[in-house]
């Protein structure tokens, strides 16, 4: 067990690590190109520098925005804020009402319908109403952010709960399982990554439904920075907003990616063998003592 | 009416040995009544006795199957277990199914421990158990991967494992090896009859094939279909432990015509 582990920590030799450094050398050679001739064509003219602000200038105004005002720090973290808020209410509904709607055919046979038309209306455009109800503080974009949060991870969680192996669930009643142990060791487990994959979908729009919300109506987040600095025509702000957001976009990309390889370890390989080993040194612990 | 295809009423049981299924007249009809999966079924099992239940798709021998296991409820006639009418799924049968339906987010060893699981903690001698029966179907250096690195013999086996670990004397097999190739059918059907005789258990075996039917049982179930009925019960004299090479011999394959002959005739 030992061998086989050191085997996966250690890279195969020398060559696959200058290859990897090889590829990054290549792509920030064509990034600094890239970048180079954006510079020169806006101090040429051949660019508006009011539309295309140099990338000199939008470094400038990012080391301005975060290190000398720090204002946009607080915009950052309202819509972080009003992101897990909307996402963490969003999908606890859909995945609680979906686990409901999935055990009982006769809600179901009741709910469908309303659920078929909620999801025809696009969700967006419910956003100004709800502010209108709920005014223009925060509550009103968690809202949002719940309603855009909602539907894949109830969607998700419905197919997961109704597409149960008939095979598995025979299985278990004939092992005389009772409905908590087919729901607690069948059902959800089965669903998990379905609901997972429902999951990453809603976060991927909580961070565009809170940026919609923020550009309708609000006072503080990075919607309103955005909009408040492209109004005020400080391109080189907004840029180094959208930066921002692009980052943020990314960590929210990779960390509910990795947080899905966890829960869902067994469809990845080296999760599994990684678990697998662990597992295994758990049970024999158990079974020296 | 040919010879060969007496409808059996009531097969008499070999001497000595008790009958643990029994069934009168058992019949089950879906839809009330509009479709008729199987009809009037009589038969005895006794202890210990390999029976392959064979026939086409429509047959009613799932139906059978899942009748014994209480996973359906009969319309018609008497089923018993040990003496006992079926009323519902029972700790007395372990099922295996053409997919290995292991949990995939279990090990091997987590899997076999399922059926513990469901009706108390596992203890040390459970688990202990679990070791030991992924052992006897040749899995033991597989017990901590998880289905996914398994290939589809070995998932099988890992179900067959768990199948024994349920302690249930009577085993139902719904083709449990219908999905994998031939190859690996063959050596699975060896070790199964070797591992059923080591136990000691009751098997029904459900199969679409007359060779396997024949190879693995003491007794074969005929059955045909519209409407399902057990046609016929054809006792295997063969020898055990029996070799592949069984299937070459003149009394094999006059056995193996015998059945194609009931079964062709409905």
């Amino acid at each position: 067990m030992a061998v086989s582990e050191s085997a996966i920590s250690t890279p195969p030799g020398g060559r696959g690590l200058s290859l990897t450094s090889k590829r990054i050398l290549r792509h920030l050679a064509i990034l600094a190109t890239l970048l180079i001739v954006w510079e020169l064509s806006t101090r040429l003219g051949l660019l508006d520098e009011l539309t295309f602000p140099r990338p000199v200038a939008i470094v400038q105004s990012m080391y301005e925005l975060y290190l000398v005002q720090g204002s946009i720090w607080w915009h950052l973290f309202i819509t972080i804020a009003e992101v897990l808020a909307g996402f963490a209410a969003g999908s606890a509904l859909g995945i609680g009402l979906a686990i409901i709607v999935g055990l009982n055919p006769l809600v179901r046979r009741f709910l469908k319908p309303y659920v078929i038309v909620l999801e025809a209306t696009p969700r967006i455009a419910v956003a100004p109403l709800l502010i209108a109800a709920l005014g223009f503080g925060w509550s009103s974009k968690v809202a949002i952010i719940t309603l855009v949060c909602f539907f894949a991870p109830f969607v998700n969680t419905l197919s997961g709960m109704l597409n149960v192996n008939e095979e598995a669930h025979q299985l278990f009643r004939s092992l005389g399982a009772n409905k908590r142990q087919i729901f607690m060791k069948l059902m959800l487990p089965d669903a998990t990554p379905i609901i997972m994959a429902g999951l990453r979908l809603a976060m991927a729009s909580a961070l565009s439904g809170a940026l919609v919300a923020e550009f309708i109506s609000a006072n503080e987040g990075m919607g309103v920075l955005l909009k408040r600095y492209t109004a005020s025509l400080n391109m080189a702000s907004s840029f180094a907003c959208l930066l921002s957001l692009t980052a943020l976009g990314f960590l929210i990309f990779r960390t509910m990616e990795a947080i899905d390889n966890r829960v869902v370890f067994w469809r990845k390989d080296e999760r599994a063998a990684t678990v697998g080993r662990r597992r295994a040194a758990a049970w024999h612990r158990k079974m020296g003592a | 009416m040919n010879a060969v295809a007496r409808p059996v009423e009531r097969e008499e049981t070999s001497a000595g040995a008790e009958t643990v299924i029994s069934g009168r007249n058992v019949g089950k009809t879906f839809g009330n009544g509009a479709v008729v999966a199987l009809e009037d079924a009589n038969f005895d099992i006794p202890k210990g006795a390999f029976v392959s239940l064979v026939g086409p798709s429509g047959c009613g021998k799932s139906t059978l199957l899942r009748l014994v296991a209480g996973l359906i409820e009969r319309s018609s006639g008497s089923l018993t277990v040990h003496g006992k009418e079926i009323d519902g799924p029972h700790e007395d049968v372990g099922m295996m199914f053409q997919r290995a339906t292991l949990l995939d987010w279990r090990t091997s060893v987590e899997n076999v421990l399922l059926p513990t699981e469901i009706h108390r903690k596992p203890t040390k001698a459970d688990r202990q158990r679990a070791i030991e029966l992924l052992t006897m179907v040749g899995l033991k250096d597989f017990a901590f991967s998880f289905p996914a690195q398994l290939s589809g013999g070995m998932q099988q086996r890992v179900a067959l494992a768990r199948l024994l670990q349920t302690g249930a004397d009577i085993l139902l097999l719904d083709e449990p090896f219908g999905a994998l190739d031939e190859f690996t059918r063959e050596r699975l059907n060896l070790e199964l009859m070797r591992i059923v005789g080591e136990v000691g258990a009751t098997t029904l075996f459900v199969t679409h094939n007359i060779g396997e039917a024949i190879f693995l049982a003491d007794k074969v179930m005929v059955m045909t279909p519209r409407p399902g009925r057990l046609a016929h019960v054809v006792d295997v004299p063969f020898a055990r432990p029996r070799e592949l090479d069984l299937q070459q011999t003149p009394e094999f394959n006059a056995m193996v015509a015998q059945v194609r002959d009931i079964l062709g005739e409905h």
